[in-house]
């Protein structure tokens, strides 16, 4: 049996060469920051990144009104403003307001004096109000007809600047239901941008056609858009890089099988597919897997991940005796079904379990699903102990001590076992404990929908890529050298393989960032996507399609966010690729 | 491996595929939740219509079901469905009314049109832009042409093609830059539409529309289509050039927005490709020998550099089809996406199942006929 002291060297030549990675990676980073920073074009997507990912973050600080919508999103906290404050719709100037004033002598409501009114206003109640407006000064006043008159006719009260008084002139001489109609600017300092200076300070990309800023439906449409980006980009990736590397390391029929079914998945139009995906998934509200399923896949993954990993760093040639591999090996099949069977006899009864004692039903499922996790955890736990060790309770607690210790080579079973525990709380945590499903997407509304359907369209393609690059990496000396010395098929993936192509990978999901942005707001304008009046900017350039002729500001701006945010990151891709490959840039 | 061997293989590669996409648009179109038998009979499902033998009553809503094979179970309906597939019968549209094969029958030329036509502009724009850069490279053109190679391909369609209707779709008076020079009122380019809704004949102020008939490919049969008005006009071959020019016209915008995410990445290919080819020991021989630097760079470089461009089209193709959804709703031409759109937001789902598989068919077919010129072109692919 190995003692603690037998480890200290082991301890201390982890750690030598932790630091040494650690440098190593440090000066990696700093050599093509350095190749990098020599491309004007990489710089220049760099900087654009950063700048739509911080206005995204700040977007609360920044904005004048927070955009009236529907998202859904009870992680952010976004203040959903009730009060729309209305302006002129789809116009470029928000302190004007244009209102119709009809003066009709015979009306019992025929007033010399006119308030000057807002447009209609959401209130709390969700009932319309009017808010008065203070009027700095009359610009244009124009009959029904459209002729200009005197804009004398009309002044403001000098003792209410919210009143407009008629002229005896004007209310003398009105016929029978005149319209006229009063163009006023007003005071608005709500609209006004204070981190401008002056001169600049009025809603600078105008109004949307209900009248709310453009600026800040824009400003929150980033963070629409970069979420959507970052998680299909970065789950199409862990999705493809699993089965392409599965693909590409065991070839044969395995290989055939999954290229196959991605070439299904390549025969159809990438946006087409999509499409068809989102309606699909019209009819998920939730997103909810069986509850053996949502525990048990993850575990058996986990396990089997961590053990080729763990077989991969610790359990190699002279530490451990092949005694103990083949322990390991033998072990194995034995210990999944030990783990499956603790499994159903502690979570799947538990339905079952108030009757038996009476409690309360959620509380029964509480009690029998930790009583069942605490089985598992402890079979687990003596089991990696099995791995190690020949099995007996003298000094037992002093070993499961030894496998919390960081310092511990042995840890990294303990890091499996952990691994499964901090899975199973967290597949709790999503549950809303009603038995027998576990919620993992609560409201899987429309945004929620496009993603799954880029996630789903677009993992082949991944795949496809790491294949390539495993089999390209698999046919180098180094792993021909790893596998010849007897390295283990998770050791060479982890330690030979995956470290080589991390370079395309990384290419792709910058690049893949931007093109899911792309395709999410082309969704979103054919009407596929999120929902109608949401701060997207695919949403806002399809409002904006009834009469962009007359006012382009309204696609304008919403048009050049997709375009910058995904030049930026096609820039940065770019740039990333001439410093991860060299033999590319020219 | 000869020729015709390779492009058996590479038919018979093609059999598993389109089995899969069968499968997957059947499969599909199940997960869809509209219950088709009740969006038939709408409100009047509850209807006793008739009644079985025993007397049990059948409202529509369950003859709708038995009339739809629904009551059977998937595999039978699968069975079904692949036979009436190879019998030509794929159902009926709810929202079109009509045969959807009929329905995928108008609209695939429009797309295939609108697909081919916007690589004609793309393939000779980006191969000579990149072979421009390649031969400049690292001066201020290069620079400027790889930032448009990115910028190109970062451009939303749907917004660009926007861009394109307000600059040169409407004249000065609209607030477009355009004024109008092919004498299209307005503007240079038609907004959207695929014709003019008529125009006037000019000698006899006759009203006339684009006939009838022909392949659906309007470029071509405005040439070539027999119509019994249009044989009996005075000038007929005039009249067939404006219904050409009209067509032209009205494909240009549409045109220019779906190919310029192609024309920036051929760019960006055509230039590593040219650059590539540049360094080969061929082209140094080339220079050795004294040739002029431009028969150098057309005839020894770009021969070569163009092989591998031939891959980037299947490439192109997908990206075109998919991106004539966004260009066909925005210049309301009625092609696949359009009919995809409208099939999808109307839950129509056997539309949904036609359109996906032909516009899949369409897409493998044309990736063969990329693969076997692949092959012809470079003889070394046919040996892997």
């Amino acid at each position: 049996m190995r003692s603690w002291d037998d480890g200290k060297g082991d301890r201390k030549e982890s750690l030598r060469r932790l630091r040494q990675a650690l440098s190593q990676s440090r000066s990696d980073l700093w050599r093509g920051w350095k190749v990098y920073r020599r491309s004007l074009l990489a710089v220049a997507g760099l900087i654009m990144v950063i700048f739509v990912t911080t206005i995204s973050i700040f977007a609360d600080e920044i904005a004048v009104e927070h955009p009236y919508r529907n998202l859904q999103d009870t992680e952010d906290e976004w203040v959903i403003d009730w009060e729309p404050r209305m302006k002129e719709p789809r116009s470029e100037e928000c302190d004007w307001h244009e209102q119709k004033i009809i003066t009709n002598t015979r009306s019992k409501y025929f007033l010399e004096e006119v308030v000057a009114e807002s447009h209609n206003k959401v209130g709390e109640d969700n009932r319309y109000y009017k808010d008065t407006l203070s009027v700095i000064r009359i610009i244009k006043i124009e009959d029904s007809k459209g002729y200009d008159l005197n804009s004398s006719l009309l002044y403001i009260d000098p003792a209410n600047s919210s009143i407009l008084i008629l002229t005896p002139e004007l209310y003398n001489n009105s016929t029978l239901n005149l319209g006229v109609w009063v163009t006023y600017e007003f005071n608005n300092e709500a609209m006004h941008h204070s981190w401008l200076p002056d001169g600049y300070d009025v809603c600078i990309f105008g109004t949307t056609d209900t009248g709310q800023d453009l600026f800040s439906k824009v400003l929150y449409g980033s963070r629409v858009s970069l979420k959507i980006g970052f998680t299909v980009a970065t789950l199409t990736v862990t999705i493809g890089t699993i089965v392409g590397s599965i693909s590409g390391y065991y070839g044969g029929r395995v290989d055939e099988v999954i290229m196959r079914f991605c070439d299904i998945f390549f025969a159809v139009p990438g946006l087409i597919l999509a499409m068809a995906f989102v309606a699909a998934l019209g009819s998920v509200m939730s997103l909810t897997i069986p509850v053996w399923f949502g525990v048990l896949v993850p575990i058996l993954f986990l396990v089997t991940v961590t053990q080729s990993y763990l077989l991969s760093t610790v359990l190699d040639g002279d530490r451990i005796s092949d005694r103990t591999m083949n322990i390991v090996m033998q072990y194995r099949g034995p210990l999944l079904s030990l783990l499956c069977f603790f499994f159903f006899v502690g979570l799947l009864p538990a339905p079952a379990w108030p009757e038996f004692f009476g409690i309360s039903e959620s509380l029964g499922w509480r009690l029998g699903a930790a009583l069942g996790i605490i089985v598992v955890i402890g079979a687990i736990t003596l089991a990696d102990r099995k791995f190690i060790q020949n099995w007996d309770f003298e000094g037992a607690s002093e070993r499961l001590a030894d496998s919390f210790d960081w310092t511990n080579p042995l840890r990294y079973l303990s890091i499996r076992t952990l691994a499964i525990f901090v899975a199973i709380v967290v597949l709790f945590r999503f549950s809303n404990g009603s038995g027998d499903e576990i919620v993992l997407i609560k409201d899987f509304d429309r945004l929620w929908k496009i993603q799954a359907a880029l996630i789903i369209t677009g993992w082949p393609g991944y795949a496809r890529l790491i294949r390539g690059q495993v089999l390209y990496v698999k046919e180098m000396n180094f792993v021909e050298a790893a596998r010849s010395v007897g390295a283990p098929p998770g050791r060479i993936m982890f330690r030979h393989i995956l470290p080589n192509a991390w370079a395309p990978l990384l290419v792709a999901f910058t690049l893949d960032i931007g093109g899911t942005i792309l395709s999410a707001s082309g969704l979103s304008f054919i009407g596929l996507g999120a929902n109608p009046g949401t701060a997207e900017w695919g949403i806002l350039v399809s409002e904006s399609r009834d009469d962009f002729l007359y006012h382009p500001h309204l696609m304008l701006y919403p048009g050049l966010a997709i375009a910058a945010t995904v030049l930026g990151f096609n820039l940065l891709g770019d740039g990333i690729r001439d410093v991860a490959d060299p033999k590319n840039r020219r | 491996m000869k020729l015709h061997e390779f492009v058996v293989r590479r038919l018979l590669l093609l059999i598993p595929v389109i089995v899969g996409v069968v499968i997957f648009t059947f499969s599909v179109a199940h997960l869809i939740p509209a219950d088709p038998a009740a969006t038939q009979c709408g409100d009047k499902c509850g209807i006793i219509i008739d009644y079985t033998d025993d007397g049990e009553p059948i409202t529509a809503y369950q003859a709708n079901r038995e009339r739809l094979g629904m009551n059977e179970g998937v595999d039978v309906q699968f069975k079904k469905y692949v036979t009436r597939l190879f019998e030509g019968d794929w159902g009926e549209s709810e929202t079109y009314n009509r045969p959807v094969l009929d329905v995928v029958k108008d609209a695939a030329p429009i797309t295939l049109e609108m697909s081919f036509f916007a690589l004609m502009i793309a393939y000779p724009v980006g191969i000579t832009l990149g072979i421009l850069s390649a031969v400049r490279q690292d001066k201020m053109f290069d620079h400027v042409m790889r930032f448009f190679g990115i910028a190109f391909v970062s451009l939303p369609i749907f917004w660009f093609a926007m861009m394109l209707q307000l600059y040169f779709a409407t004249g000065s008076a609209m607030g477009g830059v355009c004024d109008p020079i092919f004498g299209t009122d307005g503007g240079c380019f038609p907004v959207y539409g695929r014709h003019d809704t008529g125009f006037t004949y000019p000698e006899d102020g006759f009203v006339w529309f684009f006939p009838e008939g022909g392949t659906g490919f309007h470029l071509v049969d405005s040439w070539f289509v027999s119509d019994a008005k249009l044989s009996t006009m005075p000038d007929e071959w005039n009249t067939r050039w404006l219904l050409f020019k009209d067509t032209l016209l009205h494909l240009a915008l549409p045109c220019i927005a779906l190919g310029v995410s192609s024309a920036g990445s051929l760019l960006r290919y055509m230039r590593a490709s040219l650059l590539e080819v540049l360094h080969e020991d061929y082209v140094r021989t080339a220079r050795a020998k004294g040739l002029a630097e431009s028969r150098v760079i057309m005839v020894h470089a770009c021969r070569n550099a163009l092989v591998p461009i031939v891959t980037i089209l299947g490439f192109s193709i997908g990206g075109a089809i998919g991106g004539a959804v966004l260009t066909e709703t925005i210049f309301a031409f009625n092609g696949m996406g359009r009919v995809a759109v409208t099939s999808i937001t109307s839950i129509d789902y056997t539309v949904i199942m036609g359109v996906t598989l032909v516009t899949s068919i369409i897409f493998l077919l044309s990736n063969l006929i990329v693969d076997i010129t692949y092959a012809i072109i470079d003889p070394r692919v046919r040996l892997e």
